[in-house]
Parts: C-alpha cells; sequence; structure tokens
C-alpha cells in the first residue's frame, strides 16, 4: 500500500466521501452479527447529510467504520470508503492517522467522557495543533483560543486552564468541538452531538454546527436517533434500520414523500408540540430484528402493518423513486404526496398538498 | 395519619380527572437544600404546587434545575429542608419510619435508567412480587395471581418472562418491569422521572401510551417529569416550568404551549426541534447557561438571560401569581398574549 493518502489535486473532483456497499459483521459466540448490510452514500463538499435510526440500527457503526476507528481483529469490513478518491477502508492505522484531526475530525456522542480528564482543556486542543499543524507553542495557544472563542465558551482566557470536570455537558461539547475544528478538516462526522443535552443547550450546539459548517465549507455527517434534529439542518437523510438504508432523499422530499413504511412509522410515534395533549402516539408494536440471525425478507416486515407475503419472503432492494435522488427499500411504498400530512404533522394545518 | 393507611385499597371513584374537594398532593413552599464542602445549594429553592386526583402534572426544566429533586422529595428519599407536602390530607415532611413505609405503598417512583433500576440478580417475577412480599400482603398463591396480570397488563408475557433476568430484556421491556413493579400494591400517586429519556422514540411511544392506559385503569394521579417538552405535553394536563430550583410557570398544557407568559418558558419552547422541515426556526432566544445554584442571582433567578429584565427584576422575587383561571406565573413583566 504505497498510494498517497492526502488528497492530490488531480482527485479534486471526486466527490468528499463516498461509501460504496459497506458491510461490517462482528463475529460473536452466537455467530455473526451483520451490524452494516450494504450501504451506499456520497456526500459533497459544504452539504449535510443526516443518518437516522434507532439503536441497533447500525448508524453508529457505520460513522466509525467510515472514520476507521472499528477494531481491525473483530469487525470484518467489506466495500469501499473513499474519501476524495482515495481509498480508505482497512487503510492500516498509521495511515489513517494523516487523515485523521486535518482531513476527517469526528465528534462523539458524550460529551462526559470524550476529554481527558486530568488534562486541562487548553492542552489537550493545543496537542492537536502542535502534532497536525506543527505549531509552535505561542502560536498552539492563540489558536486554541481562538478556537474556543469561535465555539462560544465565554472568556475563553480563563477556561483554557479548566479541567474538563469545571465545565457543564455543554460546554464540554463545545470544547470537543473546538478541537475536531482545530485543524480544518474536510470532513465532520458527528455521531450524536447533542444527545444528552438540555434543548436549549442542543440548539446553540446544532446552530454552531450549522455556523462553522457554513463558513469553512466543511462536510458534515450528522448521525441521530432524533428525526427532529435533521429536519431542518441537513441536505439530505438517509434512514436505517437494522443494518439497512431503507430510504434516502433529500430532506425536504424524505418529508414530504416518504415511502418506506418504517420512516412514516417513526415519523409517526414521535410526540409533536402542535398536537393537544394527550393525543394517542402511533407507536410501533414489536422490537428490531436479531441482526444475527435476521429474518428472511424485509427486516421491517415483522412490524410492518402493510406488509404482505412477498415481504416476509424477499428482501426489498434499495430503489430509485420518482423523484431524483429519492430512493427506498420497500416492495408495496406508501402512495406519496399527503401522506405525511395525515400523518399529523405537527397539526400545524398548513402544509401537505402543494407538492409539484 | 388516616391519609396513608389502608393498603392497597381502592382509592374510590374519581372521574377521568375528577377535580373535585382537596388535591390529592399539595406541596407548599417546599425548600431542598444540599451542602456539600461547606458549600450549600437550594436545588428547590421555595415552590408551591397542587395535584389533583386522576391528574397529570407535568414538570419540565433544564438539567439542574430541581426537578428530579423535586420528585425525590415527594416520595421522601431527599429530605426537605422546610415546607410542607401533604398526601391525601397528611402532612408527610414529619413521618417517622413506620409511616413513611406505609405511604410509599402509595406514592411509588419510576426512574430514569430501567435498566439499572431492576436488581440483576433476581428474575422478573420476584421483582415485581417483592413489594407484595414484603407487606405480606395475600396468600402465596394470591400474589402470584396479581403478579401474572400485572405483568400481563404492561405488556409482558409472565409465563415467558417471569422465570428470567432483567437482562435478558430491552430497555423498554425493562421500563415496562419498572412499571409492573411500582403498581403492583396499587399506589394512588406515581412520580415518573424521566422515564422515556433513555428509550428510543418507537419504544417511548409504547410506553407513553402504556402509561396513559394504566392511569385511566388504576386511576393513578401522575407527576411526570422531563426534559423533552412535547413528551410532557402529550401526557399531562397541567404543566409547570421549573428553573434554577423555582417555578417559572403552570398552567393547562395547552394553554401553556399556545400562550406562554413566561421568558424562559418561550425560549424552552423556541429551542424545541420539530421533525418537519417546513417549521420555521426561530432563533434561540437563550444565549449561555444557566448560572451556578450554589450562588443564584439576586431577585428573579431567570433575569441575567431574559431579554426583558429591569432593575425591578434584580431587586424583587416575582411570586407566582395567577393571571387568568388555573394559569400562573412568576414575572414581573409577563409575555400578554
Amino acid at each position: 500500500m504505497s498510494r498517497p493518502l492526502l488528497p492530490d489535486p488531480s482527485v479534486q473532483t471526486a466527490p468528499l466521501l463516498a461509501v460504496d456497499d459497506l458491510r461490517v459483521s462482528f463475529a460473536t459466540p452466537q455467530g455473526e452479527l451483520r451490524a452494516v448490510q450494504g450501504v451506499s452514500l456520497t456526500l459533497e463538499r459544504g452539504k449535510t447529510l443526516g443518518i437516522v435510526g434507532e439503536s441497533g440500527s447500525g448508524k453508529t457503526v457505520l460513522s466509525r467504520a467510515i472514520m476507521g476507528l472499528l477494531p481491525q481483529g473483530s469487525a470484518t469490513q467489506t466495500g469501499s470508503v473513499r474519501y476524495q478518491g482515495q481509498e480508505i477502508l482497512n487503510a492500516p492505522t498509521k495511515e489513517l492517522r494523516r487523515l485523521w484531526g486535518t482531513q476527517i475530525a469526528m465528534v462523539f456522542q458524550d460529551p462526559m467522557t470524550s476529554l481527558n480528564p486530568v488534562q486541562r482543556i487548553g492542552h489537550q486542543i493545543t496537542e492537536t495543533l502542535k502534532l497536525h499543524l506543527k505549531l509552535g507553542r505561542d502560536e498552539a495557544k492563540e489558536t486554541a483560543l481562538s478556537l474556543l472563542m469561535q465555539v462560544g465558551i465565554p472568556s475563553p482566557v480563563e477556561r483554557y486552564d479548566a479541567y474538563p470536570n469545571q465545565l457543564s455537558g455543554g460546554m464540554r461539547q463545545r470544547v470537543i468541538i473546538a478541537i475536531a475544528l482545530a485543524c480544518a478538516p474536510r470532513l465532520l462526522m458527528a455521531d450524536e452531538p447533542t444527545t444528552g443535552l438540555d434543548v436549549t443547550v442542543q440548539a446553540q450546539i446544532l446552530d454552531l454546527l450549522s455556523t462553522l459548517q457554513r463558513d469553512r465549507e466543511m462536510g458534515m455527517v450528522l448521525v441521530t436517533h432524533d428525526l427532529g434534529v435533521v429536519a431542518t439542518r441537513t441536505d439530505e437523510i438517509i434512514v436505517m434500520y437494522a443494518g439497512n438504508v431503507v430510504e434516502r432523499a433529500p430532506t425536504s422530499v424524505l418529508f414530504s414523500q416518504m415511502s418506506m413504511p418504517y420512516t412514516e412509522a417513526l415519523l409517526r410515534s414521535i410526540p409533536r408540540i402542535g398536537n393537544p395533549s394527550h393525543t394517542r402516539l402511533q407507536a410501533i408494536e414489536g422490537r428490531p430484528p436479531n441482526l444475527i440471525a435476521p429474518p428472511a425478507g424485509c427486516p421491517f416486515a415483522p412490524r410492518c402493518p402493510y406488509a404482505q407475503d412477498k415481504c416476509r419472503r424477499e428482501k426489498p432492494p434499495l430503489v430509485e423513486g420518482a423523484v431524483p435522488g429519492h430512493s427506498y427499500a420497500c416492495w408495496f411504498p406508501l402512495a406519496t404526496a399527503g401522506v405525511v400530512a395525515a400523518a399529523g404533522g405537527g397539526g400545524a394545518g398548513g402544509r401537505g398538498g402543494g407538492s409539484a | 395519619m388516616s391519609g396513608v393507611s389502608g393498603v392497597g385499597v381502592d382509592s374510590g371513584e374519581a372521574g377521568e380527572s375528577g377535580v373535585s374537594g382537596d388535591p390529592l398532593l399539595a406541596v407548599d413552599d417546599l425548600f431542598v437544600s444540599f451542602t456539600r464542602a461547606r458549600r450549600t445549594v437550594q436545588a428547590v429553592a421555595g415552590i408551591s404546587f397542587t395535584l389533583n386526583q386522576g391528574e397529570t402534572l407535568g414538570l419540565v426544566g433544564e438539567s439542574g434545575c430541581g426537578k428530579s429533586t423535586t420528585g425525590r422529595a415527594i416520595v421522601q428519599v431527599d429530605k426537605p429542608t422546610s415546607g410542607t407536602i401533604t398526601f391525601d390530607g397528611a402532612e408527610i415532611t414529619a413521618l417517622n419510619r413506620a409511616d413513611l413505609r406505609l405511604l410509599r405503598t402509595q406514592v411509588q417512583m419510576i426512574f430514569q435508567d430501567p435498566i439499572s433500576s431492576l436488581n440483576p440478580r433476581r428474575r422478573v417475577a420476584d421483582i415485581v412480587a417483592e413489594p407484595l412480599n414484603i407487606w405480606k400482603i395475600g396468600t402465596k398463591e394470591e400474589r402470584r395471581t396479581k403478579v401474572d396480570a400485572m405483568l400481563e397488563s404492561v405488556g409482558i408475557d409472565p409465563a415467558v418472562a417471569g422465570s428470567r433476568y432483567p437482562r435478558e430484556f430491552s430497555g423498554g421491556q425493562c421500563q415496562r418491569i419498572s412499571i409492573a413493579r411500582a403498581l403492583v400494591l396499587e399506589p394512588k400517586l406515581l412520580v415518573c422521572d424521566e422515564i422515556v429519556s433513555a428509550l428510543d422514540v418507537s419504544v417511548q411511544a409504547q410506553i407513553l401510551n402504556l402509561l396513559e392506559d394504566l392511569k385511566r385503569a388504576h386511576n393513578l394521579t401522575l407527576f411526570f417529569i422531563a426534559h423533552d417538552l412535547a413528551v410532557v405535553k402529550n401526557v399531562s394536563d397541567r404543566v409547570a416550568v421549573m428553573y434554577l430550583g423555582r417555578l417559572c410557570e403552570i398552567a393547562p398544557s395547552d394553554v401553556l404551549y399556545a400562550a406562554p407568559a413566561h421568558h424562559y418558558t418561550e425560549a424552552l419552547l423556541s429551542s424545541a426541534v420539530e421533525p418537519n422541515p417546513e417549521v420555521k426556526r426561530t432563533p434561540v432566544i437563550l444565549a449561555g447557561e444557566p448560572p451556578s445554584p450554589i450562588n443564584p442571582p439576586s431577585g428573579c433567578r431567570f433575569r441575567t438571560r431574559c431579554p426583558r429584565a429591569e432593575a425591578r427584576c434584580a431587586q424583587e422575587v416575582p411570586e407566582l401569581r395567577a393571571i387568568a383561571p388555573g394559569h400562573q406565573v412568576a414575572c414581573h413583566f409577563p409575555i400578554r398574549s
């Protein structure tokens, strides 16, 4: 493997990130657990892709496989992950290190445990700057202070010497974002960046990510279980269920013309602020399938209200819908226009219809 | 002590939201303080509210605002520093050990983490039967029937699940088992502290629906603590908003969400995310984070982040006052709709 991993000008036309038929499985005592079962996606610079799914859907394994963070001994990964045209799946850690930080960075879910508890936050930011950008001490400190300012940390000079336990969860997540952005990566992977934070802080962090992303023309992958988080902040959404992409579409298309019953069920099960109190929620009965011995056919069929015999026998492929960029894995896709509005979309009236 | 006696006695008739007579629970000027390293934190700093029989009162607020402490004070896990809590006509802040044990049969609590709140080394049927065994209610046979019925009513098959251990169940199923355990003594009041926040949305919907069904079937009164505004609205008849140890606003849920009167309530609502790309994102009004409860701002505790704060807000603590029937707000300059 002598090919260069750093981007070479001739491949600048390649998408920022292209994943093709990525499969990840883990060997367990019960058998092979197929966590990701053939996922393909592309992301251009400056765009945001949302990956939505419930626990066990494979969204976190997918994002870690893209980053090259899965333990190479226990995880089997096939397919392709190309960063600016360069294949990085199963690349040696030594080579990936040259990408991490400067090209691809990641913000993890848990702001409480992602920072080193015994090092001052200033040190944790400058460490990256010194290592990757070879900045001197004073220069690194200056850059770190400006980063703390950019992510909205009040009195950065004082906070520079603070330990993580002296900061609130929201502040720690800002520090983590500052570290991730320190070396100006072109791609940011954010795995549940606001889960566990309060709503007001969540809004601040999401706004911060959007602003920074726009300013820096970064590509961003936003992994979340919350359709609310991705609804107004992404260009495109991928919905995952039991290790499979079951629907993908530009964000507005996904919400107005969803075709996969799982996406619809997920949306309907969310309580809405606009609905009156005691509105009966439409729960999805049952549980996701076992990924060690998944049932034949569509993984959602056992819980799908529209499932027919064919769904239980044959697994539906991801097929293109009528709208460009919209695809779904369903033998009997939902009728499109108006379905979402009928599902009680926020009780807002004013929606639905009107789709050209 | 008449109020908390009579374990498992049916509380008699009370309609859907039987708002008749005295409230089931009345909290008056409740303070709860914790002292650590010679510093005192007032987690709850003088709050008052009532909860009627058959009603669900929601409590929302950000982490550290004292909402969990309020719930824990009601079940007497955290002892109030001052103030009174009256449950079913009896003052419960000064109960002796025996009466406190008796109270716990009437007031039950369910916690956030469904897996760690169940004993990993006991079988599910034994976990649910334990309250009955402790109180020696009925014969062994009757207890078994009761446990099976309870598990059945929360959607767990007793024949299959009864002899299994909590680790064999998902988070949602463990929360169902917690609910069964809490309800097996037929309490009157159930305190739910963030009971769905660790669950996936599809499971969350199952649990919320289940809670509504059980509330009706068992004539329960609920105190529902959560940070998720939409979840709280869905289950609550009335909602209270808490900030840094004090209540900002209490109103019937539909009123609170449609026409908030407190600037903090408005700010909270503006930062909620909606799964709808066509919803206009309102700019977030709130900057920063709540100040430390160790040294709260003078006057109105929200004034340091409030867009409408004036000199008076720093001097005078705004008391909760009625601005419409059932709608109380603690603000010198409430939003008029």
